[in-house]
């Protein structure tokens, strides 16, 4: 199998790939974005970021958990730590756990991934430590189910069909058992808030949940519930460079309807 | 306190992404040793795994919690398969195999299976027509259900190509608009990571 230089990755001695050359321009053009909206963060205070309902319903969903007395459920998907959305879950559970800790409420986080579920229970005993109360966080709380997808699914929804949890909530990658889980949760009653990074899962959330984060939502959560300025020059920086990529594509449309289809060409990804 | 995971998240970070732009055989024996690595770590994670899936389920049979005897059969499972595994391997043939392809695919299968059902039931409250939106949610949704079946030809030699229309054009469009968004984001957070902006998955404050 030849690689991209048309030798075989074996005798390949270039020290770059200028097929890859649009990658490394992409990447670097969102580092200048990036830097300039911290600076513009930092000198602001603050950035405008438009409200996402999803987001905002996580303050009702862990008040309602703790009016009602009930846990609060969160699935943080199948995928190990190489998956970003995995890492999106983290951080959103980082948050989400500090305000549970706060307001007293019960979290239960069972995990797909050996790894993750580590991490996981590391920050989530780290949100409660910052809130004041790490005497609060229940060892178990963070817990590992099993690596088989199906087996991850009967064992959720057994929790959510015994344990009744006020709030369930969805965050990271998912696959097949998306929709075996939200309408799981769905029949329960709870309310039900999901974000996933996988386009073709969406469709299933959007149908038995109440809220739903659209792919780059997910993303976002975490700068969005933290307020931190810097985190917030990140959504910044990310919608500079959505611009930036419809005017490409604009661009490159219009060029190859012109007869000139060299910028679509440097557009592909190799 | 958190400087040295910080540095190693960074230099790994950089020299993974820095390994995607060279293409040398050597620079990818490297990316594959360091993907190789990953093993090592995941086999100690999965010890960890199993403790935390011991430590829940003996609580729960000690403080007779709700559902504790299901606790008793996934320890009893878990003792006697990982015994097995030890003692006669886990090839095919094997006790273990045996109990892989007798007991722990067709569970699989049927929880699968369960999607048909959940489908449809989440497909009859998406498509009530509540709103203008639904409305052609729901219209869209019963053209692409009829002329995706045989009997759509029948109908209409134009509903096939209505359908792939559908797929191609809007229904490709907004996909790809999303996948463009979640490129952007997920680059946005690796550098948040890399860089040290977003430090939660390291705990310890």
């Amino acid at each position: 199998m030849l690689g991209s230089g048309l030798v075989a990755p074996e005798l390949d001695t270039r020290w770059f790939d200028p097929a890859r050359l649009n990658v490394l321009v992409g990447i670097l053009l969102f580092l200048g974005f990036l830097l300039i909206n911290m600076i513009r963060a930092k000198a602001k205070g603050t950035l405008y970021v438009r409200p996402i309902a999803g987001l905002s319903a996580l303050d009702e969903a862990i008040g309602r958990a703790t009016e009602m007395g009930r846990p609060v459920l969160y699935v943080p998907g199948l995928s190990d730590m190489s998956e970003v959305g995995t890492f999106a879950a983290i951080t959103i559970l980082s948050r989400l756990a500090r305000r549970i800790a706060e307001i007293g409420a019960e979290i239960n986080v069972p995990c797909y991934d050996p790894v993750v579920m580590t991490i996981m229970e590391e920050a989530t005993r780290d949100a409660y430590r910052q809130a004041g109360r790490p005497d609060s966080f229940r060892p178990g709380c963070v817990h590992y189910v099993s690596a088989q997808q199906f087996a991850y699914v009967a064992a959720v929804n057994g929790i959510m069909l015994r344990d009744r949890p006020a709030a369930n909530i969805y965050m990271g990658s998912f696959y097949a058992e998306s929709l075996l889980l939200a309408e799981t949760g769905n029949t329960t009653g709870a309310i039900q808030i999901a974000g996933t990074d996988k386009v073709t899962q969406l469709p299933f959330f959007i149908c038995a949940c109440d809220y739903t984060l659209l792919g780059e939502e997910l993303f976002a959560a975490s700068a969005y519930l933290g307020r931190e300025p810097v985190q917030l020059a990140t959504i910044a920086a990310q919608d500079w460079a959505k611009a930036l990529a419809a005017a490409a594509v604009l661009a490159a449309l219009l060029l190859s309807a012109l007869g000139q289809p060299a910028l679509q060409a440097w557009l592909r990804v190799s | 306190m958190r400087r040295g995971p910080l540095l190693v998240t960074f230099l790994s970070g950089t020299v993974i992404a820095a390994l995607f732009f060279i293409p040398h055989h050597k620079a990818q024996e490297f990316n594959s040793t360091l993907l190789g690595w990953t093993l090592v770590v995941y086999a100690f994670a999965l010890a960890l795994g199993s403790l935390s899936l011991w430590e829940n389920h003996a609580r729960k049979i000690r403080t007779r919690s709700e559902g504790w005897p299901y606790s008793l059969v996934t320890l009893g499972a878990l003792l006697i398969v990982t015994g097995l595994g030890i003692w006669k391997g886990v090839a095919e043939g094997t006790p273990v195999g045996r109990i892989y392809n007798s007991v722990n695919s067709p569970l699989g299968s049927t929880m699968f299976s369960l999607l048909a059902f959940v489908i449809a039931s989440a497909a009859f409250r998406a498509f009530r027509a509540r709103s203008p939106e639904a409305t052609l949610l729901l219209l869209t949704a019963i053209v692409m259900m009829i002329g995706r079946v045989s009997i759509g030809e029948l109908m209409s030699d134009k509903l096939p190509g209505i359908t792939e229309w559908l797929l191609d054009v809007p229904n490709l469009a907004a996909k790809r608009a999303i996948a463009i968004g979640v490129g952007l984001g997920a680059v946005s957070t690796a550098l948040k990571i890399i860089l040290g902006i977003e430090r939660s998955y390291l705990g310890r404050s």
